[in-house]
């Protein structure tokens, strides 16, 4: 059996695929269907959804469209997540290959870098970090970013020391290449797949640290984020509950989707390993 | 109505507000006021100083206000707006060099020990001139205060000192605390500023960090058959959406400083049992302000302050920012003020076209992109509303060409980036008025401010002219003259713009009806409460 | 007896490093903050020039930050964690005062989301595939996927508002007088939704995690043996199954428990809650680095004693230590 056709019968893995690709086509589309600033004051303010087929979903406290900011929001969402999982992962798997192929002193340096990492904990660490450098995305990312790369870090360094044993490796040394080009070009590529299924969690959870940042006032203003909008959809939860369960909804769909293709994929990925 | 309907929740509570209604069972229909009961008030932050005396600012007075107490309270019929507390008289010498203050008769101690003029002698010397946030501009040239007997106290200045402007500054400069209390050791390290001691209808009683605070009823008050209440509790809610709920759950009886947010008070008032309140506050105008660093070259320009000033459309902000709780400002003295404010200044009607036409003139034509130039915008994080307006002023400069970005720092990095670093372009702050211009709103476009003063200029604003109305001012006595130059202080700053005046905003209470005497003086969030009582 | 002491002993120089690490890295971030303490003090009362350096001075920071990160160390080798700029108290007594809060409110919600997680997840487990199961896990995920301060929002608004079945927030009754059981009754009762709240957040690690365990050991020899051997199927999951399945979720109990004080910062604001997680945060806002310091650490040392006593537990659960039965 194919992979692609394991994949498609586990309904799970298909649904979560249906979801991220129109979350895709939605990131995509927003410049298509909204082509200026979506942050824009539309119409009246507090414009309840359904009411007014030119602004759909209603407007908020400014009235701003609410659809546009959905999906220029899945953008940013998209944005972040996928941005903070490259990061993460990136820098724990250098750091993991190093601290694993050198061994001895580097090995336990980087390790206690990444324990001390871990101690703290990640959502204080991102608050302490957006604070003092300022909301912007960019920051917002690297925030989550510090606080993710060390669980790929970890994979990484388990999955090198068991594979700088191996024999292609020894065979690298023996033809004379310099240790950190068999850790880069031998070792890491053939680490990689546990490290890289690390990632469907840590884009999740990317998304949900943004939501929490923009709910305690630290999201970046220029831009429009699902979090941002629930955040400042809360303060009136009860007179328009629409403004923040619009984008709440978005985000679990969003959360699922990435959690439920990223499983399916493992799995795919395990049992094709499994069988070979 | 509320006084038959006894809720799960206070049978629950089992409080003493329950056992004062079971022992004053007759509830009178007319306005006599029941004694006992526990008021429970929502509060959003801990104030880390609770002297009054040091730090003069309405969190510390939200709560401080109740047991420390000033020589007046501000008053909306009383004689130049005051209402007399410790001091039952004050008098001004017509050379502006002293100020005569008789003091109540009786008054004791938190402790016990008696209320006499060396206690205001050691505040205004030791505290309010050295160490208060406002006293040490107000009381600058202050030299001295005699005590010739017990409930005397003279207060003398080395330089004219407007009596109108002390006047003014007494509702929130003059808390007086203890002498026997504060003279020995550091006073900014007394251990009674977190536990503090004055004269008040409550006494403090307890602080649980990050839970509460209680007051409790000071027995032996000077205020006749007061105070009515026997606890006032300060419950700590730091999310803005608690209060609300915790009004609805009859958990709490009051939620002052708009703690309940603007758009939530039309459902909520409509909620049995809770009203809106907007009176109470009249004193405590805050305004809604552009900041702007002149060290900008465009700004520098009148012309491109006017476009800006053309391009906000005022009313829009009134309505959708504060959704109706706010007027529209014409000025740097908001409306309200009952002695300085006038409507004779230039206005700057809500006109895209003609904005654009302003910076087309100055120079500054659209580029392909549409854009101008682009601009910093930092609005101030502390209220909801000021970070509302700035999303507001960002699409609103905009319509005109200008492309501004807007950072959002946390307080500390604000202050220090716009005071300290006048690292901005444009800023939307929250300036208090405090009733007199002195100690308010000039020190918003005066020269010569050293850099990091808060709450001040440091757009870098240089105007000799307006400097001279500001020190003239200051050193004029004669009440009718000193008003005349505040007048057309106001028409210069809004002719030249050195900063423009948006809206100008009081709080709202939110409170169950079973309260009364609610807002009965301008200032009455932090005034006393020894009138308040509540209905079981 | 002596491998066990050595290997503790290796644990401790090596928490030295981190702490070290930690402390160092915590200051320096807070240094490079724009605006210090009294930039944060000044919001709420302004004040002239002349008061500002005042404040400087009282607070030493005048001083330049080697100094002081100095004289904090020092401090730190007697183990004292200063004296907080902003509460002007000592921090080892600000922070005993919320540290029991947080404890009660992480370890109420761990054991919510620890015990109903895998007993779930046992549920789901024992059926792979089955409706029940694809259920429970995609509910679970969904509650993992709502930002933790809008379930709390909802809750409160639902329980506390119009059921009226809990309080909206805090952790006892104010000044209610109440002592002994009747007291713990109180705090219990406050701790219903906050606790719900995280602990639900959390509740789809441990039953996906319980889940994907059980699938795995499923295919093993010993089930299989078990199986052969005509064991009832309940006997199989709870004896074999589960209980090698949970190895994994003790391991991920130790390495979240730094994470749950993070996502209790969000639910100790929207609860009122007087916890460190709260206090952390207005420690950050008020740039009260010392005071931040000494909850990061004992945050640290907390995680680090906490994942000490996993690899206790490890040590009872392992398979290898049960293995007579396991192979039986």
């Amino acid at each position: 059996m194919s992979p692609l056709r394991r994949f498609l019968r586990t309904p799970e893995a298909v649904a979560g695929a249906i979801i991220l690709v129109a979350l895709f086509a939605m990131a995509l589309t927003a410049p298509l269907f909204f082509p200026g600033d979506p942050q824009a004051i539309a119409g009246p303010a507090l414009l309840p959804p359904f009411q007014d087929w030119s602004l759909p979903l209603g407007t908020d406290r400014l009235g701003r469209d609410v659809l546009a900011a959905l999906l220029h929001g899945a953008r940013t969402s998209l944005a972040v997540g996928l941005a903070a999982a490259a990061a993460a992962l990136a820098f724990g798997a250098v750091v993991g290959t190093l601290a694993g192929f050198a061994g001895s002193l580097v090995d336990e340096v980087l390790m206690r870098i990444t324990d001390a990492f871990q101690t703290v904990p990640s959502f204080l660490l991102a608050l302490a970090f957006v604070s003092v450098v300022g909301p912007s995305l960019g920051v917002v990312v690297a925030a989550i970013a510090l606080g993710a790369w060390t669980a790929p870090a970890r994979v990484a360094r388990a999955e090198v020391l068991s594979i700088r044993e191996r024999d292609f490796v020894a065979g690298a040394r023996v033809i004379g290449m310099h240790p950190l080009e068999i850790a880069f070009r031998e070792v890491l590529p053939n680490a990689l797949p546990p490290v890289l299924a690390l990632s469907s969690v840590i884009v999740a959870a990317a998304i949900l640290t943004e939501a929490a940042l923009s709910f305690l006032g630290l999201g970046d203003p220029n831009r429009v984020t699902w979090g941002g909008m629930i955040a400042e959809g809360r303060a009136v939860l009860r007179t328009a509950p629409s403004l923040s369960i619009i984008p709440g909804v978005a985000l679990v769909l969003t959360v699922l989707g990435v959690y439920l293709t990223g499983e399916g994929v493992v799995e795919t990925a395990a049992v094709r390993r499994s069988l070979s | 109505m509320s006084e038959v309907t006894i809720s799960r929740r206070s049978v629950l509570a089992g409080s003493a507000l329950l056992l004062a209604s079971t022992a004053l069972p007759t509830i009178g229909w007319a306005q006599t006021p029941k004694k006992g009961g526990r008021l429970v008030v929502a509060a959003d932050s801990e104030p880390r100083n609770l002297n009054p005396a040091i730090v003069a600012s309405n969190g510390v007075f939200f709560i401080s206000s109740k047991i420390v107490e000033p020589l007046a309270e501000a008053s909306f019929d009383g004689k130049d707006g005051l209402d007399p507390r410790l001091a039952t008289s004050w008098e001004g010498a017509t050379d502006g060099l002293s100020v005569t203050f008789k003091l109540r008769e009786g008054v004791k101690w938190h402790d016990g020990k008696p209320f006499t003029s060396a206690d205001v002698a050691f505040s205004a010397l030791q505290i309010w001139k050295p160490l208060q946030n406002l006293g040490r501009t107000v009381f600058k040239d202050l030299e001295a205060v005699d005590t010739p007997d017990e409930l005397t106290a003279v207060l003398k200045f080395a330089k004219p000192t407007p009596f109108q402007l002390i006047r003014n500054a007494l509702p929130a400069l003059s808390s007086v605390v203890p002498k026997h209390v504060y003279e020995t050791g550091k006073i900014e390290e007394n251990p009674a500023n977190n536990t503090p001691v004055g004269t008040g209808p409550f006494k403090f009683a307890e602080h649980k960090p990050g839970e509460y605070y209680r007051l409790e009823k000071n027995g032996d008050y000077w205020g006749k058959d007061q105070p009515y209440l026997d606890e006032i509790i300060y419950q700590v809610l730091p999310d803005r959406t608690s209060a609300a709920s915790a009004l609805e759950a009859e958990e709490i009886q009051l939620a002052a400083f708009s703690a309940v947010p603007l758009a939530d008070l039309d459902r909520i008032s409509k909620v049995p049992g809770l009203k809106v309140i907007t009176k109470g506050y009249e004193a405590l105008t805050y305004q809604l302000v552009v900041e702007i660093n002149h060290r900008r070259k465009e700004l520098a320009d009148l012309k491109v302050r006017q476009a800006i000033a053309h391009a906000i459309d005022k009313d829009f902000v009134v309505k959708t920012v504060f959704l109706g709780y706010a007027a529209s400002a014409t000025g740097p003295v908001p409306k309200n003020d009952p002695q300085f404010y006038t409507a004779d200044v230039p206005t700057y009607a809500f006109d895209v076209a003609k904005a654009n036409a302003l910076l087309d003139e100055a120079g500054y034509s659209k580029g392909d992109d549409g854009k101008r130039f682009s601009l910093k915008l930092l609005p101030a994080p502390y209220f909801n509303e000021t970070k509302q307006f700035g999303d507001y002023l960002r699409q609103a400069l905009a319509t005109i060409g200008i492309d501004a970005q807007l950072v959002n720092n946390d307080s500390a990095a604000h202050i220090k980036a716009v005071y300290t670093d006048h690292a901005f372009d444009l800023a939307v702050g929250p300036p208090v008025f405090r009733g007199d211009p002195a100690i308010s709103t000039t020190i918003l476009v005066q020269s010569g401010i050293p850099d990091g003063v808060p709450f001040s200029n440091q757009g870098g604003y240089k105007n000799d002219e307006l400097d001279a109305v500001i020190a003239k001012a200051s050193e004029t006595l004669d009440p009718a003259a000193r008003t005349e130059l505040y007048k057309e202080f106001q028409k210069k700053v809004v002719a030249d713009l050195p900063l423009i005046n948006v809206a100008e905003w009081n709080f709202i209470s939110v409170v169950r009806d079973t309260v009364a005497n609610v807002a009965n003086n301008p200032r009455w969030a932090v005034s006393n409460w020894a009138d308040t009582w509540l209905e079981a | 007896m002596t491998r066990a002491l050595l290997l503790l002993r290796r644990r401790l120089v090596g928490s030295v490093f981190v702490l070290l690490i930690v402390v160092i890295g915590t200051f320096l971030l807070l240094e490079a903050a724009p605006g210090d303490a009294v930039d944060a003090y000044i919001v709420s009362t302004g004040g002239d020039a002349g008061m500002i350096e005042l404040l400087r001075h009282r607070w030493g920071l005048d001083q330049s930050a080697l100094t002081r990160l100095a004289t904090y160390l020092w401090a730190l080798l007697h183990l004292d964690l200063g004296q907080s700029v902003t509460f002007s108290r000592p921090i080892r007594d600000v922070i005993l005062e919320r540290l029991p809060n947080t404890l009660l409110l992480m370890g109420s919600a761990t054991a919510l989301s620890f015990g109903l997680g895998s007993a779930l997840g046992i549920y789901a487990g024992a059926r792979p595939g089955s409706f029940r199961d694809r259920l429970l896990s995609i509910g679970s995920l969904a509650l993992y996927a709502v930002p933790g301060f809008w379930l709390g929002l909802v809750l409160i608004i639902v329980f506390a508002v119009d059921l009226r079945w809990f309080p909206i927030g805090g952790i006892e009754s104010i000044a209610s007088g109440r002592t002994g059981l009747d007291r713990a009754a109180d705090i219990a009762r406050h701790l219903v939704l906050p606790v719900s709240a995280l602990g639900f957040i959390y509740l789809a690690l441990y039953l996906r995690m319980m889940r994907a365990g059980m699938a795995e050991v499923w295919r093993q020899d010993f089930v299989l043996a078990a199986r052969a051997k005509g064991l009832s199927r309940r006997r199989i999951v709870l004896a074999h199954v589960a209980r090698n399945a949970l190895l994994p979720l003790v391991t991920m109990l130790g390495l979240q428990s730094a994470q749950m004080l993070g996502g209790s910062v969000v639910i100790e604001s929207v609860f009122s809650v007087p916890g460190l997680g709260r206090l952390a945060q207005e420690a950050v806002a008020a740039r009260d680095t010392p005071l931040l310091l000494g909850i990061i650490l004992v945050s640290a040392v907390l995680v680090i004693v906490i994942n000490l006593l996993v690899d206790i537990a490890y040590a009872f659960l392992d398979p290898r230590v049960g293995a007579s039965e396991a192979g039986a």
